[in-house]
């Protein structure tokens, strides 16, 4: 159906159906899902007509319809399509709108579709595959080559199946590759059938950056292929060669549980095979290689050994300690235990049928992480390794807010919660010792901070450890940039690790060559995140690493200037921070008192009203309450700022007013004061007068009134408490353009 | 029930359309070895069936696919 076909329904029909549905709200919906199921076109009719009206549905059936509509729409009149989209917005189910997109030509898609189907693969959160696949394989058929590389690369972490897999480096060959990216080159020599690793690896090197040029060489041809010098694998020059051979290819007789003293001398034959084959290859090459360590599927799988049993684990367990002893002897040579990778793949020690079928030694499930090891062992051969490791405190290196939660309320020791981090600051603990240096930036007092690095006695890491440390109410940007320069190096140099989303996105935007880790929201795989991370590994400790991380501590200067401004607003609006304004309620009370119990830093007078005053406030004509819900694009803040309001005399105080210190930096505040000021005039008040306690915390509330045009009264301080004026016919407050008021 | 012809689209990354019953590993490019053995994942995996060598290798066309699915009972 197109547009200006008639409707196929009389208008006489129409109008009883938007009657009966409107008749019967329950039956109603009923009935649509019924149309949804059994006459799509007829419903998509009907939502044309603007007899069915979507946003009066309830969502399950709005949803429902939705599908329904987009899944016959395709031959329809593009602003029909347009106009469904437009009104379901952030609503439209993803596969129907994917398919959507798939039926119809590049010509034929709309900017409003294709915005809502681009916006569904790449918002940070959704990243659902059939949007992801349907937004790549437009990026490529319009011509966008790097988007269609980051929609693919987006694909294979979202989707990690082989099909998938294989489908997205199909889809590669179809790009032109950034002719200024690096490449990096890696060979396989195997024993069994490795190309199920290849998507895999295609996906993990160009997450790393590079342009992939994979060598992998015929089946079965790693012992010809590393003493022939007219064979293709001299020709690749590979950056790194992996040697992946099969115990189990070079020792048959492991299958019928042979004896250990049977099996000696063709287990000696095979551990000098393996080792002849790299000290050939690194000898022509003087390039670095990768062995497999042996495993088997015969073996170590839990069995019955005995004790003269046939060979086991313990015989596996020598025979590899020989191999690494052999493989040490020579340079440029390192080892992979391939039982690890595995038991991290959580896919078991065999291929199962496909063993026989295909020669595959190692299981399909496996060749993720697989591909995952061998990047991780190419990153710091392509000089990947960064140098620095600048880390927050609150809720990275310990749990809690150390200027709310105090030294004995931070979680931090030797049971859980607590012990996850402890853990975390053990391994950052060894990175000094690999050449690595590590720096701390956090918004906090200086002195709660260094006092709980100091003296708290579960800290792993000491003060001495840190190369350069950042504790301040500054932007994070400015500190890291600044980092750099006092140690001399690039930002580009430096890695950032912070569980707070919004600063991540910070960094991500105003100092992109940072690499922001993207950290688990479980504080018990901290430690595996950054173990794991490419940009961390290192394969040789040099004396020079280890010199250069005494060198920056030494040198370490305290106070440095801070030079860098950045500018926040375009970070800001990008944020879409939005609030909503309430009073206290009977639902938010509870949450409230406790930020008056708890909230030290952002808080201008600290003090702690409890429950049951602040319900008496509720109820009296001399005090006015705000509550204020915050979130934005990355998910719900919750109730995060309070301020209550004081009228005596016509006159509006200021008594309280304070927010969670994990929103400071967004405006908040400047929404909150326009809100309150805003109500001021509108109940005629010529002043809005505040009042200010300091205490040794609350310092970040220091300027709070200066900052919005407050000035201090002649009267000064009576009983510590300041007070500051602002004139209301001037205007009042402005509300910040970044947030949206809900 | 999965049809066969949407397994061997998914498994493929080809819109469903292109694929018939004469759609076979001599017909259709991304159908290789290494895709046949994806295949086989895929089919045991959906169907909850388990192949015998034999079939695994007999299998290299939706025709054939579907008679597989007959002799177990399953079309």
């Amino acid at each position: 159906m197109t547009a200006g076909t008639p409707s196929a329904l009389s208008p006489t029909v129409k109008a009883a159906i938007a009657q009966a549905l409107e008749a019967a709200d329950q039956t109603g919906e009923g009935r649509l899902a019924a149309l949804a199921r059994h006459e799509p076109s007829t419903l998509w009719r009907l939502v044309q007509d603007g007899v069915i009206d979507l946003p009066s549905l309830s969502r399950h059936t709005r949803t429902l319809v939705a599908d329904a509509c987009l899944g016959v729409a395709a031959a329809s009149d593009g602003g029909a399509i347009d106009r469904l989209v437009t009104s379901l917005r952030h609503e439209a189910p993803v596969t129907a709108l994917a398919t959507l997109v798939d039926r119809l030509t590049v010509g034929e898609r709309s900017p409003v579709l294709l915005e809502a189907l681009f916006a569904q693969a790449e918002h940070p959160h959704h990243r659902q595959t059939p949007a992801l696949r349907s937004a790549a394989q437009h990026s490529i058929e319009s011509g966008d080559a790097a988007r269609a590389h980051a929609l693919l690369s987006a694909l294979g972490g979202a989707d990690t199946t082989l099909a998938t897999a294989q489908w997205i480096s199909r889809q590669r060959k179809r790009l032109a590759d950034d002719p200024l990216q690096p490449i990096a080159r890696v060979a396989l020599l195997g024993s069994f059938t490795l190309d199920h690793v290849l998507p895999y690896l295609d996906l993990e090197l160009r997450r790393l950056g590079f342009v992939p040029d994979v060598y992998n060489a015929p089946f079965d041809t790693w012992a010809r292929e590393v003493i022939d010098p007219g064979a293709a694998l001299r020709r690749h020059d590979p950056d790194l060669a992996i040697l992946a051979v099969a115990l189990d290819d070079l020792l048959p007789d492991l299958a019928d549980r042979s004896l250990a003293s049977t099996l000696a001398a063709a287990a000696d034959l095979a551990v000098q095979r393996v080792a002849d084959a790299a000290r050939e290859y690194v000898a022509w090459s003087g390039k670095p290689i990768l062995v497999h360590a042996f495993h088997s599927v015969f073996i170590g799988r839990g069995d019955v050994e005995g004790r003269d049993g046939p060979a086991g684990s313990a015989w596996l367990a020598a025979l590899n300690a020989r191999l690494a002893e052999a493989l040490h002897a020579i340079p440029r040579t390192y080892l992979l235990d391939v039982t690890a990778v595995l038991t991290r793949s959580g896919a078991g020690m065999d291929a199962g049928k496909l063993r026989h079928l295909a020669a595959l030694r190692l299981p399909p499930a496996a060749m993720p992480e697989l591909a995952r090891t061998y990047a991780r062992h190419l990153a710091p051969i392509k000089g990947l390794t960064r140098k620095c490791v600048v880390l927050d405190l609150d809720n990275t290196l310990w749990g809690g807010v150390i200027g709310e939660d105090g030294m004995h309320g931070i979680r931090l020791g030797h049971t859980s919660p607590g012990a996850e981090f402890v853990e975390f600051q053990r391994f950052l603990a060894s990175l000094p010792a690999r050449g690595i240096l590590l720096a701390v930036c956090s918004k906090n007092n200086p002195d709660d901070a260094l006092e709980a690095i100091r003296t708290h006695k579960s800290m792993v890491l000491q003060e001495a450890m840190f190369s350069a440390v950042r504790i301040n109410w500054q932007p994070k940007p400015e500190n890291l940039a600044s980092i750099a320069k006092e140690l001399n190096i690039g930002v580009d140099s430096l890695i950032f690790v912070d569980d707070n989303p919004d600063e991540r996105e910070l960094m991500r935007q105003l100092l992109p060559h940072v690499l922001t880790v993207e950290m688990p929201t479980d504080p018990a795989r901290y430690r595996e995140t950054l173990e794991t991370l490419p940009q961390l590994q290192v394969l040789d400790v040099t004396e020079e690493d280890r010199a250069r991380v005494e060198q920056y501590r030494t040198n370490r200067q305290r106070d440095v200037e801070r030079d860098t401004t950045v500018s926040l607003d375009s970070y800001l609006q990008s944020l879409d921070v939005r609030i909503g304004l309430a009073p206290i309620d009977d639902a938010s009370i509870g949450r409230v008192a406790q930020l008056f119990q708890r909230t030290n830093q952002f808080n201008v007078t600290t003090r702690r009203h409890e429950q049951a005053d602040l319900q008496r406030m509720r109820g009296a004509a001399d005090w006015r309450q705000w509550t204020l819900r915050a979130g934005d694009k990355f998910g719900e803040h919750g109730l995060v700022a309070v301020g209550l309001v004081r009228i005596a005399d016509g006159r509006w105080i200021i008594d309280s007013f304070l927010m969670s210190c994990r929103v400071i930096g967004y405006g908040i505040e400047t929404a909150l004061l326009a809100a309150i000021s805003a109500e001021a005039i509108a109940a005629g008040a010529m002043r809005l007068e505040g009042e200010f306690i300091a205490t040794k915390k609350n310092a970040p509330a220091l300027d709070l009134y200066r900052r919005h045009g407050f000035v201090q009264s002649d009267d000064g301080t009576t009983d510590g408490v300041e007070r500051w004026t602002l004139d209301l016919p001037n205007g009042g407050i402005a509300h910040p353009t970044w947030i949206t008021q809900e | 029930m999965t049809r066969p012809e949407d397994l061997v689209a998914r498994t493929f990354g080809v819109p469903p359309s292109v694929v018939t019953d004469t759609t076979s590993n001599q017909s259709l490019a991304e159908w290789d070895s290494l895709g046949h053995i994806t295949l086989l994942m895929e089919l045991e995996s959906t169907y909850g069936v388990t192949l015998s060598p034999e079939e695994s290798m007999q299998v290299t066309s939706v025709a054939a696919i579907k008679k597989l699915l007959a002799d177990r009972g399953m079309a």
